[in-house]
């Protein structure tokens, strides 16, 4: 593109075009210079600006502002780089699906085909999404099923959840790993065999051939890169990455600065690092001068609004630390990772740095910790505007939203367990009463709370249409609604994955609505979600995506 | 192998005064210094004189006596890994968990190949531990560390009242599946205790670092063991043994290593035999640790000469 295409005008034609501003919400013309949206209206309202260059090709297309992911990590890229054999189908970065595996035959079948992909022969097969939970009625998977795919080739399978592994026999003896050894985390059959599944960090280090691949996909050119397909896929054009990488290092910032600069890189980027990791202390008050430091040499497509502390685990993996009356089922492993009377010392320095602090909280005895530590920060420095936010926030109390509200503090709902998850907690994990009110989006609106719904990708995909659907039906795999009373409008689904999301970033000024002076960021889809049968909105075609009014058409699958 | 201790124990216990301890008095540990790398949480909390400061950075402190400290910003694994790169290697490591970290999953990295596992320690602050027990944050979290300590340091003993201390012992014995239990002021207990000690150090040469309240008790003869003899011995042991090491010839060509701390007994067999003599000490408090006692279990067990 020539500096004369920037500086000239077009004019896009769609359907629609919804802008998510409220005092001019809709329209069928949008007007572009310079990557900079100058109206939307009609053609007459927005033809005024000079020559323009109408743009026909999204006439039929409804125009949208570009999703924003507010809760994302590289890994969404890193794990294509390994076949993936999870229960539910998942859409890859060239348009294709890899099919949902539903039995231990389907695993093997899958692997084995992966395995015929590898040429050498000393390379180990590494897979990922495989989730126990949803083989319930089947005996725990172990090492023989994984030496039928192969008996010399070492095999190292990640589980969904990220802390556990099952790997093969040749994996296990490539890495001297013996039923000798005491650690706890390696699984056992009844006679004391090593059985293959590995549990948490110091088992799955233990196979460090395997395990290493898992780590080091995230650090790659190609993760980022397929960070961006797969969002340009799914309409979304400013994406985090959560805890992904470690941006301070000189290396991995000019990784990134490099390829999200290139103008083929569909996406914007924000980077919300950890300033440790999750429980890890640090000299808090130099690395916030680093972000500081950091944010100067932000550019359009790669921002540090902030950062991100992780504070407990997760409710399916029952390291969610719950209050009264606890898990439904199942052992409490609810563990914070952090020290409850330190943790203001950890936020303080950010927060006094203007940094806006995102907090991994999944269980509401975690959150409660969260919000009363913000609460005890804004009486020291206050700060009407911090915009820090609540992740995941599955189950928020009534009594947490009121109070949210009031200390200015926002939520990012994990909307996508009501599907993946939401059969898992009703009957397993939490009862029926916090399965129903889980995510609870009606009740944030109604107290107050600004609120984003987020994937989470790897842990689910990315696919902001399929976020809203969640929170818009509330429906699981097994057909039950869970909480009607917590359903949201189209609507304001569509808020939560653009302008709140935009929101809770500090980026709101720039992207999230289309009106003019800001980004012209767009999500180009096939049908309007606000007006089709809410049960499709998840099955809504995306064309692609306009970033800065440059076009990105999504990858189109071969037959 | 390198020996490998976890350093539990909630914010305000006593851990960093522990941390420094170990940092100034490596010389301590019997029957020579040893080379400690302490991983630990936060620089700001060291506390040792600049001339035993040999070079630091961001993430790494180089003492003078040998020791090394990282800190633990990028991670466990992260840390192990630079540790395991230094040359030369250090000798024994020691992690300082979070306050609300899972000791024991920490220490299932002490069983793997590099690592071996000397102890879980756990320090407690007498006067709050009890209250923490309970609390709707931790109180969880308080509980499983003491299940899995093999040795609690019961610190700040000076700070309670009469009685307080037996009532305190008691309730630990109870959530504790009889820990050894040390009462302590400063964590000043002999770095032999909560590190490790050598099985050829002689009871005479042991340094308690003018510790007159604990003792020593050592054992040597020729005969190969078989295990069903040490675990005759092992079993006669109870907690007045704090800290007790030994390397004993097998009956078939190969050795047994025995470590016990607090109430962890660990015999790790092995194929080549290192040793020609069989040697045993243990460490423990002056008046409990009955060293005629040791001697009568170790010769019911042991036969002293082929």
């Amino acid at each position: 593109m020539n500096k004369e295409d920037l500086l000239s005008i077009t004019i896009y034609r769609a359907k629609k075009v919804i802008t998510m501003n409220p005092s001019n919400p809709e329209g069928t013309h949008v007007a572009v210079r310079d990557g900079v949206i100058l109206g939307v209206g009609s053609l007459e309202e927005v033809a005024g600006w000079g020559d323009y260059k109408l743009d026909n090709s999204f006439s039929e297309h409804v125009i949208v502002p570009g999703f924003v992911e507010a809760h994302a990590h590289v890994m969404a890229g890193g794990m294509m780089l390994l076949p993936y054999v999870g229960y539910f189908e998942r859409k890859l970065p060239d348009g294709s699906s890899a099919p949902g595996i539903k039995s231990y035959d389907a695993l093997i079948d899958a692997m084995k085909l992966a395995e015929s992909k590898l040429d050498d022969p000393d390379q180990p097969l590494v897979a990922v999404g495989f989730d126990p939970i949803y083989f319930p009625d089947q005996a725990r998977l172990t090492r023989h099923e994984l030496d039928k795919v192969s008996e010399t080739r070492p095999i190292y399978l990640q589980h969904a959840s990220g802390h556990l592994a099952t790997v093969n026999t040749a994996m296990l003896a490539e890495n001297n790993v013996t039923k000798g050894m005491n650690i706890e985390g390696l699984g056992r059959d009844s006679d004391g065999e090593l059985d293959g599944e590995l549990r948490e960090p110091a088992a799955m280090s233990s196979c460090k051939t395997g395990n290493r691949i898992v780590q080091m996909v995230n650090h790659t050119e190609q993760a980022i890169r397929d960070l961006g397909a797969l969002a340009r896929n799914a309409g979304i054009t400013t994406c985090t990455d959560l805890a992904g990488a470690s941006i301070l290092a000189p290396k991995a910032l000019s990784m990134w600065q490099q390829i999200t600069n290139d103008e083929h890189y569909p996406l914007r980027v924000a980077q919300y690092n950890i300033p440790a990791m999750p429980g890890a202390a640090a000299a808090f008050d130099e690395v916030a001068d680093q972000f500081v430091e950091l944010q100067k040499k932000q550019t359009e497509k790669l921002r540090f609004p902030g950062v991100k502390f992780v504070l407990d685990g997760s409710i399916q993996g029952f390291s969610a630390l719950i209050d009264e009356p606890g898990y439904f089922s199942g052992e409490d492993h609810g563990q914070l990772l952090t020290v409850p009377e330190q943790f203001a010392d950890w936020l303080r320095p950010f927060h006094r740095a203007g940094l806006n602090v995102h907090m991994h909280c999944n269980g509401n005895l975690t959150q409660q910790l969260a919000i009363d530590t913000v609460e005890k920060i804004l009486r020291e420095d206050p700060w009407l505007d911090h915009r820090h936010t609540i992740t995941h926030a599955q189950l928020t109390t009534q009594a947490q939203l009121r109070k949210m509200s009031k200390l200015g503090l926002c939520a990012n709902f994990f909307s996508n367990h009501i599907w993946y998850w939401g059969d898992q907690h009703y009957d397993i994990t939490v009862g029926p009463e916090r399965a129903n009110a889980i995510e609870p989006c009606a009740s944030a609106l109604r107290e107050g709370v600004s609120f984003s719904i987020h994937s989470d990708a790897g842990v689910t995909p990315l696919g902001s249409l399929h976020t809203m659907w969640c929170v818009v039906n509330r429906v699981t795999p097994s057909g039950r609604v869970l909480g009607e009373i917590e359903k949201i409008s189209p609507y304001e689904a569509l808020k939560a994955v653009t302008i709140s999301a935009a929101y809770q970033m500090h980026l709101d000024d720039e992207i999230g609505s289309l009106e003019a002076g800001k980004k012209a960021d767009f999500a180009i889809l096939e049908e309007d979600p606000l007006s089709v049968d809410s049960m499709h909105i998840r099955d809504i075609k995306v064309w692609g995506t306009v970033l800065a009014g440059t076009k990105h058409q999504a990858a189109i699958p071969e037959d | 192998m390198i020996g490998f201790t976890v350093l539990g124990g909630y914010l305000g216990a006593g851990k960093t005064t522990l941390v420094n301890r170990i940092l100034r008095s490596n010389e301590g540990l019997n029957p020579r210094p040893k080379r400690i790398a302490l991983l630990i949480n936060d620089f700001g909390d060291i506390n040792i004189d600049a001339q035993l400061i040999e070079s630091r950075s961001d993430k790494q402190i180089n003492l003078a006596n040998g020791c090394v400290c990282c800190t633990l910003t990028d991670g466990f694994s992260d840390a192990l890994e630079t540790l395991m790169a230094l040359d030369p290697q250090p000798e024994h490591i020691v992690v300082e968990a979070s306050g609300v970290a899972d000791v024991n999953n920490l220490s299932q990295y002490g069983n793997g190949l590099t690592l071996e596992l000397a102890g879980i320690v756990v320090v407690v602050d007498a006067e709050s531990v009890q209250e923490k027990a309970v609390d709707k944050y931790v109180g969880r979290t308080i509980r499983r560390q003491l299940k899995a300590a093999d040795l609690i340091l019961l610190n700040k003993v000076d700070l309670l009242a009469d009685g307080e201390e037996q009532n305190l012992n008691s309730w630990l014995a109870d959530l504790t599946n009889a820990a050894a239990v040390i009462s302590c002021v400063n964590c000043d207990v002999p770095l032999s205790v909560i590190l490790d000690v050598d099985s050829r150090a002689a009871s005479a040469d042991i340094d308690m670092q003018g510790h007159e309240h604990y003792g020593c008790w050592s054992y040597s003869f020729d005969a190969p063991v078989s295990r069903a003899a040490l675990t005759r011995f092992t079993s006669g042991i109870g907690t007045e043994v704090l800290r007790c090491k030994g390397l004993f010839k097998n009956e078939i060509g190969g050795s047994f290593e025995l470590q016990i701390v607090g109430k962890r007994c660990d015999v790790k067999q092995t194929e080549s035999r290192s040793v020609d003599l069989c040697q045993v000490v243990a460490i423990g408090l002056e008046g409990i640790l009955d060293p005629a006692k040791l001697d009568a279990l170790a010769h019911k067990c042991f036969k002293r000469s082929v």
